[in-house]
């Protein structure tokens, strides 16, 4: 059994008798000490799409599901292609691909996952280091990681850092989360 | 079957989990439902305690009994079978009995399941109002229900009749106010006097505030009811044991000491002051509908998360003031609920009832904010009539009805 806060774009699990993958899961903190994940899952019988709300701590039976380690090669709109090893190619839908839009570059290792032998998604490391392209000057004197400002990484993608990143810097980015960690 | 348009019976499930919040608003909204729109209304409470707190006359030794209209039932380990109603609302995402669960897949046709959030003025809230949260191994569906303060959200508490009242009671000096200045046990304060409640959680802040007023030109009358900040208020005195009807005085600033008061009371309470200082959610609310300047003391959580709520509140409701007095209400709420880094802990007190960090902000920040008083005045009135538009228990039985006519098709 795996938490709604565990679950991450890729993931399948089985939503009462139905074998739903994760497109897109949203964290936020809601009152006291709960928190609810919005997620955005595709029905895979059916291929329909829905948006839901749970509670961070409920809990799914994750479907386990078939891997294979690949490099990203090339977008063909609106598919993304993967090649593994043998030169076998693997494609997944741009809608499939979740947050891991904001971090693919030309041969990025990943994992495609498969159900019933079609490729449906892909998984990154948890943990990925990027260059910051652009972001505003830094903060003198604040080194606490408190103070947030965002921070553009040369897939385009905005995230908040800490005060104290500048242009060229490498930063640490938890890909489940897409939240900086440190720099790298 | 057909679904009816307005649910006929609703269940309320509340974990009372600590203070007043959770079972304030529960039992608002139990009698709001029962009372004025008809729906038998069990209230399901692990803790009777609290609720015979705000509902005097509450037997907290009962398994169940009617109070106001709503049967409250005691929420226990062994709970009973029991047909579902059509509404099922579980209040802050608290879990509900695995039978009754089992019991809601079983019925012919699921009741509405609603699980009622927290109160927040952030973005995130009108993207998951109202979204389904299908359960991952039964047929049933609960829905997520969002209380918030715009028009894509579920909207606040708010009694039919409650600026009716306000509005006699504001009017009606002679009866009404005197009696009620007559029930704590004080006479009618003279106008000049500023009237202030404050009703809050442990307050590194405090400190600094009270000597602003026992400094002040204008003489403060300060009503502090029973709870957490009222050992800190007795310390400010000297007094470690302050119990109500205490009074304590020192140079222009007045405090005196209220028992605990009950839902209907407080009301008054907060209308017959001029500035309020409420907690949490649900006195944070009442505070909106008094149509008063008022202060809100957030709910701390971890990692600072509650002061992300706070700003987005005060973005939305600094967002038709001049630019001063937008000022001087986040300059003085952000001096009442201190950063963590700076001068308060996360949780407010220790074990001691000791309160971490210090604050000397609030003091200044008071004088920005009270100048602001006229203009306060009026944006709080507005405030509250625009609130007033997005009423939760309506927006629950719509909400209901959209469900029915969704399953229907």
């Amino acid at each position: 059994m795996k938490i709604a806060q565990d679950l991450r774009a890729g993931n399948v699990i089985l939503v009462g008798t139905e074998p739903m993958v994760i497109l897109k899961a949203e964290y936020s903190r809601s009152g006291r000490n709960g928190s609810v994940v919005k997620m955005k899952m595709k029905n895979l019988l059916t291929e329909s799409a829905k948006e839901t709300v749970y509670s961070a701590d409920d809990k799914f039976e994750q479907i386990m599901l078939d891997r294979k380690e690949v490099n990203y090669s090339y977008f063909a709109d609106p598919m993304y292609v993967f090649m593994d090893g043998e030169y076998n190619q693997y494609e997944i839908e741009a809608e499939s691909m979740g947050d891991s839009i904001n971090y693919i570059e030309d041969n990025m290792p990943c994992e495609v996952v498969f159900y019933n032998e079609k490729a449906i998604s892909v998984e990154l490391p948890n943990t990925i280091v990027r260059e910051v392209i652009y972001t505003e000057p830094s903060v003198r004197g604040d080194t606490s990681g408190k103070v947030m400002k965002p921070a553009k990484i040369s897939t385009g993608f905005e995230l908040q850092v800490a005060a104290f990143v500048e242009i060229g810097d490498k930063i640490e980015i938890d890909t489940r989360t897409n939240e900086f960690k440190k720099r790298a | 079957m057909k679904r009816a348009s307005r649910p006929q019976t609703c269940d309320i499930f509340c974990n009372v989990i600590d203070n007043y919040g959770d079972i304030g608003v529960c039992w608002r909204l139990a009698r709001q439902l029962a009372n004025e729109h008809g729906l038998a209304v069990r209230l399901w409470v692990d803790d009777l305690g609290s609720l015979a707190k705000l509902c005097p006359g509450a037997d907290a030794t009962l398994q169940s009994q009617h109070r106001r209209g709503v049967e409250v039932c005691l929420w226990s380990k062994n709970f009973p079978e029991v047909q579902p109603a059509e509404l099922v609302i579980e209040a802050f995402a608290c879990k509900l009995p695995q039978g009754y669960i089992e019991a809601m897949a079983a019925q012919q046709q699921n009741p509405v399941w609603v699980n009622l959030e927290y109160l927040s003025a952030e973005d995130w809230v009108e993207g998951c109002h109202k979204l389904p949260s299908p359960h991952p191994s039964l047929t049933l569906t609960k829905y997520f229900f969002f209380p918030g303060f715009t028009p894509k959200t579920g909207g606040l508490l708010l009694e039919r009749d409650l600026f009716a009242r306000r509005d006699a009671f504001l009017s009606d000096t002679l009866q009404q106010q005197q009696a009620f200045w007559r029930s704590i046990g004080m006479a009618m304060p003279s106008a000049e006097t500023l009237k202030i409640s404050l009703f809050a959680y442990e307050n590194a802040a405090l400190e600094s505030l009270f000597d602003a007023w026992a400094n002040g030109t204008q003489p403060v009358l300060c009503l502090v009811p029973e709870g957490r900040i009222l050992p800190q208020a007795g310390l400010y005195f000297d007094d470690d044991a302050p119990r109500a009807g205490g009074t304590y005085t020192r140079g222009n600033l007045q405090v005196r000491v209220l028992p605990f008061i009950e839902q209907e009371r407080y009301d008054e309470l907060l209308w017959a002051c001029d500035v309020n200082f409420v907690r949490g959610e649900d006195s944070f609310v009442r505070a909106q509908w008094a149509g008063r300047p008022f202060i809100w003391q957030i709910y701390p959580q971890h990692d600072a998360v509650h002061l992300k709520k706070l700003q987005a509140f005060l973005m939305l409701y600094s967002e038709q003031l001049s630019r001063s007095a937008s000022q001087a209400v986040e300059g003085f709420w952000q001096a009442w609920n201190p950063d963590g880094t700076t001068s308060h802990s996360t949780k407010p007190s220790n074990d001691n009832g000791q309160v971490a960090g210090y604050s000397t902000g609030s003091g200044q920040a008071w004088l920005s904010f009270v100048a602001a008083r006229g203009e306060l005045d009026s944006h709080a009135q507005h405030w509250a009539r625009l609130q007033a538009e997005n009423n939760l228990a309506l927006n629950l039985l719509d909400f209901f009805q959209e469900i029915g006519t969704m399953r229907a098709n």
